[in-house]
């Protein structure tokens, strides 16, 4: 009999997990559930669609229906998994008319994402509070924005700058509060993100940081926040202080969660609970440097993931390796990436480093439109091996944030970096490389 | 040829709704992918075809398709033997991407009945119609 995979959750980890199953077993029977409308888009381009950048929401869907028939997948959406029993290894899932359905499966996969976290600020059920996630948290934003004139963003990680651009791309007058002393925390040391705020707010978005959101303000309508005893105007405020891995279904069903608080699992995806896998948000990973478990909520883990996940399930073999937490984003024009891990996380986890910081071009410095880019290298003290960096710049931070990242993969030293070998041409490049010209100049420091 | 939302569709074929389409030459069925199918796989990497010789049935699978991220049965359109297989296009299975109703032919069968088998397919006018209707909801 053809072997069933349950997946619950179907955007990045459950479709690529989907996908992987299905290329590992022509014959299986994989069952996709989830509570949503629409399946299989892209949450990373919503703000890039509220910034305008993208025509509509529909755009964002990168598993059209016509996949999941071609690949047979059984896409089954508004359906809401109520409990999963491992021991008679079967779920209970609610469809959208109210038929309560009990699946049997060889192989299930969590692939059932995060929330938006809402801390616990006063005039938070206000009309106008939005948070985003989803499509339909897009089109309300998207909507509100079309009659405001103001805006506040709580939060400034990737979403709440992301769409803190946005809303000045829409021509609103927008305010982004961070309680942290600094913007992007997670990603970048303070150094480079003050970098980046002043870039920012030369683009006309205001920052405020080290301050909180003590009241969001109005009657029923919001109206502005109150921070530090200041009234802040804006006719929408969007809460975007990151997410909450939803791990409460498996948790009920006995799957172990790990120190992180979120889904425990081995190098093959798999949870303590035999045929039980997960991946993605609600899943966490091992850092390849620390080689600690970590919360690395990004596309590109979730992927990543799923496809260990998917490969496993449908009874193939694959591992995977951990990582980096490579990330990058666009801001206004301004490109901003980073992987590995940052001076202030390194201390916090006892371990000791060196850096360097040092600007560069992206192209030769004779050659028309040649940008600004600048660049921090972070080496761990003893071992001389590169573990981060930080690029910001005009162009060419993606690809270079990708070879640093294989760079800390293959634990090269800053000595090996400092001689690699980069191309060069005047239109693209510099003769040195901005990277190599850091690792050297690191190199130096060292000595 | 007409172009149906940013997929071509061709005169002269019939078309079955698992993405084949069949083209009669002289008694005998070619048979390939539409260009809505190889547009939605993208890049094909991997052709599993037939033997000259083996048989299909209308309905089920002779083959498949891999591309990076799907795996699609090759669902036959009508019953018959395999006559011939396109050699070229499990080397160089791009070829279906780029031309899917020319040199990314997949299989030629001799139909057992094909009289009855055509009667399930479209023609092409429902074809158009169809992929319209698939298009507006992708």
């Amino acid at each position: 009999m053809a072997r069933r995979i349950i997946i619950i959750g179907a955007h990045a980890a459950g479709c690529d997990a989907a996908a992987a199953a299905r290329l590992t077993d022509r014959e299986a029977e994989i069952i996709l559930l989830t509570n949503e409308r629409y399946a299989g888009y892209s949450r990373c381009g919503l703000p890039f669609v509220i910034g305008g950048h993208i025509k509509s929401f529909q755009d964002l869907i990168v598993f059209p229906q016509s996949y999941f028939k071609m690949n047979r997948l059984d896409l089954r959406l508004e359906s809401n998994v109520t409990n999963i029993d491992t021991s008679a290894k079967t779920v209970e899932v609610q469809y959208k008319d109210g038929r309560v359905e009990k699946l049997q499966y060889d192989s299930l996969i969590i692939a059932t994402g995060a929330r938006p976290a809402m801390p616990p600020i006063k005039g938070r059920e206000k009309q106008g509070v939005y948070v985003l996630r989803t499509i339909d948290d897009g089109e309300r934003i998207d909507q509100a924005v079309r009659e405001a004139e103001s805006a506040v963003v709580i939060g400034a990680g990737l979403i709440g700058l992301e769409l803190g651009v946005a809303f000045v791309e829409r021509g609103l007058k927008t305010t982004v509060v961070e309680l942290l002393p600094q913007i992007l925390p997670a990603m970048l040391d303070k150094d480079v993100a003050d970098f980046v705020q002043r870039e920012l707010e030369k683009n006309g978005l205001r920052i405020v940081t080290g301050k909180s959101v003590e009241e969001i303000l109005g009657s029923d309508r919001v109206t502005g926040v109150a921070v530090a005893g200041e009234q802040i105007q804006a006719d929408i405020v969007v809460v975007a202080t990151g997410v909450r891995g939803n791990v409460e279904l498996a948790q009920k069903a006995g799957v172990e969660l790990g120190e992180t608080k979120l889904i425990k699992v081995n190098m093959r995806m798999e949870t303590n609970i035999k045929d039980v896998y997960a991946c993605g948000d609600c899943a966490e990973s091992i850092n390849l440097i620390t080689k600690r478990p970590v919360i690395c909520q990004l596309g590109t883990t979730a992927v990543r993931q799923a496809r260990v996940a998917g490969i496993n399930a449908a009874g193939g073999y694959a591992v995977f390796p951990g990582v980096l937490g490579a990330a990058v984003t666009k801001l206004f024009d301004l490109e901003v990436g980073a992987v590995g891990l940052t001076e202030a996380f390194a201390k916090r986890v006892g371990i000791e480093t060196v850096s360097m910081t040092l600007s560069g071009k992206t192209r030769a410095s004779y050659y028309p439109g040649a940008m600004p880019l600048r660049i921090k290298l972070i080496a761990e003290k003893e071992t001389e091996k590169i573990v981060g960096a930080q690029i910001v710049g005009g162009e060419g931070v993606a690809q270079r944030i990708n070879a640093l990242s294989f760079a800390i993969l293959k634990e090269m030293s800053v000595k090996e970096l400092a001689k690699a070998e980069t191309c060069y041409a005047p239109p693209l490049s510099e003769t040195w490389d901005p990277i190599i010209l850091t690792a050297q100049a690191l190199l130096r420091r060292i000595k | 040829m007409v172009d149906v939302e940013g997929y071509e569709v061709r005169e002269g074929l019939y078309y079955s709704k698992d993405w084949m389409w069949v083209k009669i030459e002289d008694g005998r069925a070619r048979i390939g992918v539409t260009d809505y199918a190889q547009k939605q796989m993208r890049e094909i990497v991997f052709a599993e075809l037939p033997s000259v010789g083996a048989s299909v049935r209308r309905g089920e699978p002779f083959g498949t398709l891999e591309s990076v991220k799907a795996v699609s049965d090759l669902v036959s359109p009508l019953s018959g033997r395999v006559a011939e297989v396109n050699d070229r296009v499990s080397e160089r299975p791009e070829l279906i991407n780029e031309d899917p109703y020319g040199e990314g032919w997949l299989i030629v069968v001799e139909p057992t009945d094909l009289e009855e088998d055509i009667k399930a397919l479209m023609t092409f006018e429902q074809a158009v119609e169809w992929y319209r209707e698939i298009a507006k909801k992708s």
